[in-house]
């Protein structure tokens, strides 16, 4: 008994879908020691590790190896590549203090969201069947709406880190200046801005309802006794 | 009762030890925002804020106004504030990669340990009676020792935040000037370093332990039907 759970734990730990999430780890690890000596490679690092992010789940749902533990693996390497990415983002634009709140933002709302999920005993934060805000409901009851922005808001910190040359640059003078080089430019930014906005103000919705929802729990269980 | 509810639902966000936490996000606000400006106030803010984390367990208790959204409030403040201590020691100080990935092991070893405590039903992350490993039950199983260490953890940051004079420090250099120059200084950071090497050790150790017990709940709930 004591021997096959610790080969089930081993084979769980070594399923496709989590050595892929492991390759994802690795391939943030390279690409943050070198985001700064060869910013393209970091790039195209940053890129795979995101499409892997989206192939593990497929992968996962294909070869019937869904895991709680790669849910959970999947979740946290994209708040810390996310959060690493703000982390540059911040020490080559100012005011570094813009991507500081950002960051503190993603944590917090993911992470309060977590919480109220497992209170109110939902599977997945992107379960709101039940919510009533209207952007709510717009973001996560439309899957590709939901991809665009998230895709949009990487997508977007990436192209910042491309277009920094110094340290210390004013990010307004930035894009403005990129805004002016080409039309081209000027349509993606302004696309993956709105997309940008969008998550960040989900983001906003989400602290609120999660901390609503942590109130409640309190106030229904004292209800009960 | 909808009009009880709602009054109930502002009472707890209104609780003492709320209103604390409140606070302690505002003065780490302006803390960061004047960090570099004007070190002594930011360690100042950042140590009020610090004692204030020890104050609002101690108040909840006292007032009976212990409110699962005050603990949630709580950990996601502790999070950020150190998240962004370590995101300005990282601008600060070459490689700033260790930084980075101090932060990474920091979000990680939460969330993980988090998760799994749910999973599990554990009421905190602080209660391991059935956790096997010598060191985590010292750490936990001894609050005084937990609490050295995770107190050494911050004023080992802070203080290598204040030592650094110029942008691009290197870190062991500073770490050895600061050490020749008083006794007393290296007797101190001696003694932060090790309270700090022990609270990494068991973030490390409790991801293996949170992604064990991940694995094993899925283990688990394929064995029961």
């Amino acid at each position: 008994m004591a021997n096959k759970s610790r080969l089930t734990k081993l084979a769980v730990y070594l399923y496709i879908p989590n050595i892929i999430g492991y390759m994802r780890i690795l391939m943030n690890i390279i690409a943050f020691s070198i985001c700064f000596s060869d910013k393209r490679l970091f790039s195209i690092l940053y890129f795979i590790s995101f499409v892997c992010d989206a192939l593990d789940g497929w992968f996962a749902r294909k070869l019937n190896q869904v895991s709680t533990f790669g849910a959970i693996l999947d979740m946290v390497t994209d708040r810390i590549s996310t959060a690493c990415l703000l982390v540059i983002l911040s020490q080559v634009y100012r005011p570094g203090f813009a991507f500081l709140s950002l960051l503190a933002l993603d944590i917090a709302s993911h992470w309060l969201q977590m919480y109220s999920t497992f209170l109110v005993g939902k599977v997945s934060h992107k379960d709101v069947k039940d919510s009533t805000n209207w952007l709510f409901k717009a973001y996560y009851g439309n899957r590709i709406f939901m991809g665009y922005c998230c895709v949009a808001c990487e997508v977007l910190y990436i192209i910042l880190f491309l277009l920094a040359k110094n340290q210390t640059e004013n990010i307004t003078d930035v894009l403005m200046n990129a805004a002016k080089q080409s039309s081209l430019l000027s349509t993606l930014l302004a696309l993956l801005l709105f997309g940008w906005a969008i998550k960040q103000t989900v983001n906003v919705i989400q602290m609120k309802t999660a901390a609503d929802a942590c109130v409640l729990y309190d106030i229904n269980k004292k209800q009960k006794a």
